[in-house]
């Protein structure tokens, strides 16, 4: 004797109105989470990366920014993360990354978690060093436009620093539009010829790792020719301003600003950070 | 003395600095500081571990508090031989601690306010004012300066008394001296035990001069003669006159009332100034009291409203040196601390992983003394740190290893050669000028493949559209001609994008065998600036480093003809060696280059590894030769095609090193 199992199918109480209903439901629930979850990693890039050559003077903006004095400084041996108070209720993390070219690789690991990133650069002495600023720039670039498409890619201001040291010379404008056209002018130049010299070269393979090609893109831009304009820039958008501090000073009782950072505050709040 | 002292955070924020001379001040503010040249150069590239950094005639000491992110740096005149600076950095180091903990805590927090990605948010945004905060330490500063120079004086003036009264034996002055350094080290110090050596001190004393019998006159004698002596040690006068006040100690025994005269650690004549000085070191107890690691010690403030004569700096050593046996709990506390992750790692535990680590490099071809100094640096920056959670310390030390070695290797100078040829081509002439061609001279021992890898690199070169000149000024080795010739042959019949061979794009320029090479370089220049070549590629004949005609004979090439690039071929199988290669072969190019012409000499601008397939995972070579020369490398030649020339990838060789 023989007892037949007998297959009672799950869904045997329900109708398939309800089946229906039922997987609605958890499509809409599944599309909830995702979304909440796509939410919270764009939520967590909310920093402000300083980046730049050494002497720039990261540090001292990050201690401008946070202690509302200007500590003095020395190179920077590692990263420097801090809470800003921008208003009462809003606080915004500002990580500090070191400018020696050995260490000034670990922006790579900020750039996850950076809404924006500020490319401070010594307006004295661009002139001098302008290859060395822009070699340093284009890494940043490069890592930028290859962060994966689902970021967002975080906003770029470059910051000509140190504006109170320029000699303006004969020519008129405000120290910082002076800063300013010739960080932009020198960075473009030099740029241009890192982009040049890749477009029609042949790059080194690689040591181990199969394809992966030594060279660095992220000069790409829409401009004729493809000539190396930051207004062109395939990226994103490039801002420019023009700041200076004062090492020592420090906000005067009544809050009036005593350093010259009002452009980087302003650009601040103009991305809504 | 001293010309700079700062304490500062790793971050780059300065705390607390000084400087003593007006040079020093403006030096300091500026990016050649030498606190800047040594974060720079020794601390960053991990070059100099444990010893001094010496800078434009500047000499800097410093120590770290890892615990704490703090740097703590002293610079001085590097002629000056100044002992006390050890002593003086970790006393300075053990009393800020002491005091401003509480404040620097919360201060090293605010600068790691993200923590792997998550915002730890501390403590509302107070106002922050550092200068209130430190506001007492000025004075303390000066106090212990001050001791440790008198210190120094005195001890100066003690080896010049025994030295000159008894000339024949020169051994003594280790034994008596040797209770004076164990005063000025910071372990506990009260005193009663400064009393208690002193009193010891007298009786050596007394022992001696009953060993020298009648020579008493001649130490008189000879005492005053030094101080008439023209000061050879840049003494202040008023400092010498405390030290002849000093010198009745042989009579009588310290009484512990005397001690408080002879203790010029303080400065009782400004006793006004101690007050006030008493009193910010007040407000900031107060303010900090609540720190609890510091609880105990504190509390006892009271009593030194009223005791002024002792001042702050016994009595927080003194602190220390009560807390430090209370670890009786052994085993059983020091696992829980590691579990709470509050255990800071000490020497002792370092030391068996630090050693295993070394013997781990060796073993990956990373020549010994290169191994030791890396191990050594990891430690330094590992004591004090406190490990935190179920990390283990070989993982943290692992960890550190792996930081420092991507450090080392990552280049800091461009390694673009191609950018840099074509920088130099398409930069305007000052007149109307003829192009000058880019020229890199190819150095190395014998038989490490400068030849073969200078052809990847010219087949590299022609496959990117420039025309090449070989330069063959081996006229040493037989056949190194003919070996070129035969390379220029076949690079020429190999096509070139879209053209079916490469002819006019590469040639070679021979003078045969015998003849001076820096002159054939010359020549083959200047051939190649008047027949429109981009790159001159200059083979040199290989050379032991120690032969120094031959030396000489590349540092003449290297003189005459300032090629732009000047790269070191080494092999990949080379360990120890390594060292004394670069070393020698950069300062042999550095001295002998300068000195046959004007301005610096020139030292080797960047490595070529040859080799590489041959080593497996051993790529300890490529480590050694990074630190020595801290140039990058900027090719790595793994076969025997012209296509086998590599870029280093650092991360790549430091998973190789620290495989197992």
């Amino acid at each position: 004797m023989s007892v037949t199992p007998e297959v009672i199918p799950v869904t045997n109480g329900l109708s398939p109105q309800t089946l229906l209903l039922l997987s609605f439901a958890l499509v809409v629930g599944l599309l909830t989470v995702i979304a909440f979850s796509r939410r919270k990693s764009r939520s967590r890039g909310n920093a402000l990366l300083l980046a730049g050559p050494q002497d720039s003077g990261k540090t001292a903006i990050l201690s401008t920014l946070s202690y509302n004095q200007t500590l003095p400084s020395h190179t920077s041996l590692q990263v420097n993360t801090s809470l800003v108070p921008l208003s009462p209720v809003r606080s915004l993390p500002v990580v500090d990354i070191p400018g020696h070219p050995r260490i000034r690789d670990q922006f790579q690991e900020h750039l996850t978690t950076a809404r924006a990133v500020a490319f401070v650069v010594d307006a004295s002495t661009i002139s001098r060093n302008g290859s060395i600023v822009a070699e340093h720039l284009h890494h940043i670039l490069h890592a930028i436009t290859s962060l994966p498409p689902s970021r967002e890619a975080p906003a770029l201001l470059i910051l000509a620093h140190k504006c109170d040291l320029m000699k303006s010379g004969t020519s008129s404008g405000s120290p910082s539009e002076i800063a300013i056209s010739r960080v932009r002018m020198i960075l473009e130049r030099e740029l241009e010829k890192r982009r040049e010299a890749q477009s029609n070269g042949m790059g080194i393979e690689g040591l181990g790792a199969e394809g992966e090609r030594s060279d660095m893109g992220g000069l790409d831009c829409s401009g004729p020719g493809g000539i190396f304009k930051f207004a062109d820039w395939e990226g994103g958008e490039i801002d420019f301003a023009g700041t200076w501090v004062n090492v020592g000073e420090r906000k005067d009782e009544n809050g009036v600003d005593v350093d010259g950072l009002a452009s980087l505050r302003s650009w601040l709040e103009q991305i809504s950070l | 003395m001293l010309d700079h002292c700062s304490i500062s955070h790793k971050g780059g924020v300065v705390l607390w600095s000084r400087s003593f001379t007006p040079e020093a001040s403006h030096l300091a503010s500026s990016p050649s500081s030498p606190v800047n040249s040594l974060i720079r150069e020794a601390l960053i590239e991990g070059r100099a571990a444990g010893e001094k950094y010496e800078k434009d005639g500047y000499a800097v000491k410093w120590t770290f508090f890892n615990d704490l992110e703090l740097i703590f740096v002293v610079a001085y005149q590097r002629i000056l031989q100044l002992t006390y600076v050890d002593d003086l950095l970790a006393a300075l180091k053990a009393l800020f601690i002491k005091l401003f903990e509480p404040f620097l805590t919360t201060f090293v927090a605010s600068l790691h306010a993200i923590k792997n990605g998550r915002i730890t948010a501390r403590d509302a945004p107070k106002p922050w004012n550092f200068a209130k905060a430190f506001d007492g330490w000025d004075g303390i500063f000066d106090k212990i300066l001050k001791g440790f120079e008198d210190k120094a004086a005195q001890e100066r003036k003690s080896r010049f008394r025994t030295v000159s009264a008894a000339p024949l034996d020169y051994s003594p002055p280790s034994d008596d001296l040797s209770t004076i350094p164990s005063e000025s080290s910071i372990a506990v110090q009260d005193e009663q035990e400064i009393s208690r050596n002193f009193q010891a001190l007298k009786n050596k004393l007394r022992g001696r001069g009953g060993r020298r019998g009648g020579r008493g006159m001649m130490r008189v004698e000879s005492g005053s003669g030094r101080d008439s002596m023209p000061a050879s040690d840049s003494e202040s006068v008023s400092k010498k006159a405390k030290g002849k006040a000093q010198r009745k100690w042989g009579e009588t025994a310290p009484s512990e009332t005397e001690m408080a005269s002879l203790d010029f650690s303080i400065d009782k004549l400004d006793s006004s100034k101690n007050d006030h000085l008493s009193h910010d070191l007040q407000s900031l107890v107060d303010k900090t009291s609540l720190g609890t690691r510091t609880r105990d010690g504190l509390y006892e403030v009271k009593d030194w409203d009223f005791d002024t004569k002792q001042d702050a700096i016994t009595r927080a050593l003194q602190n220390d040196g009560a807390k430090q046996p209370s670890g009786s709990l052994g085993a059983l506390s020091s696992m829980f601390a590691r579990l709470t992750g509050s255990k800071a790692l000490t020497e002792q535990d370092l030391k068996p992983v630090l050693e295993g680590m070394k013997q781990h490099l060796m073993k990956k071809n990373v020549a010994m003394e290169i191994a030791d100094k890396v191990c050594e640096g990891v430690g330094e920056s590992l004591v004090g740190k406190k490990v935190g959670g179920f990390q283990t310390t070989s993982n943290a030390v692992r960890t550190a290893l792996s930081s420092s070695l991507t450090r080392i290797l990552t280049p800091k100078t461009s390694t673009d050669l191609l950018l840099s040829i074509r920088t130099k081509l398409s930069s305007p002439l000052p007149s109307a000028q003829q192009r000058i061609p880019y020229s890199i001279t190819f150095v190395g021992v014998n038989g490490v493949g400068k030849s073969t890898n200078l052809s990847k690199v010219c087949f590299w070169l022609i496959q990117n559209g420039l025309r090449v000149l070989i330069a063959a000024c081996d006229t040493f080795r037989s056949g190194a001609v003919e070996q070129l010739r035969v390379h220029v042959r076949n690079l020429s019949m190999l096509g070139v994008n879209g053209a079916t061979n490469s002819k006019g794009r590469v040639e070679l320029y021979e003078k045969g065998y015998g003849k001076d090479a820096a002159g054939i370089a010359k020549e083959a220049i200047t051939y190649a600036k008047d027949n429109d070549f981009d790159v001159v590629l200059i083979d040199t004949a290989g050379r032991m480093q120690d032969n120094e005609p031959l030396m000489r004979a590349l540092a003449k090439l290297v003189a005459i003809n300032n090629p732009d690039k000047i790269i070191f071929v080494g092999e990949a199988l080379v360990g120890n060696e390594a060292v004394d290669q670069l070393t020698k072969f950069d300062r042999a190019l550095r001295d002998f280059s300068s000195a046959s012409g004007a301005g610096k000499g020139r030292g080797i601008d960047g490595m070529l590894v040859t080799k590489w397939d041959t080593v497996d995972d051993k790529v300890g070579a490529a480590l050694s030769m990074t630190y020595v020369t801290g140039q990058p490398i900027i090719f790595v030649g793994c076969g025997q095609t012209y296509t086998d020339l590599r870029q280093l990838r650092v991360a790549n060789v430091v998973q190789a090193i620290l495989s197992d």
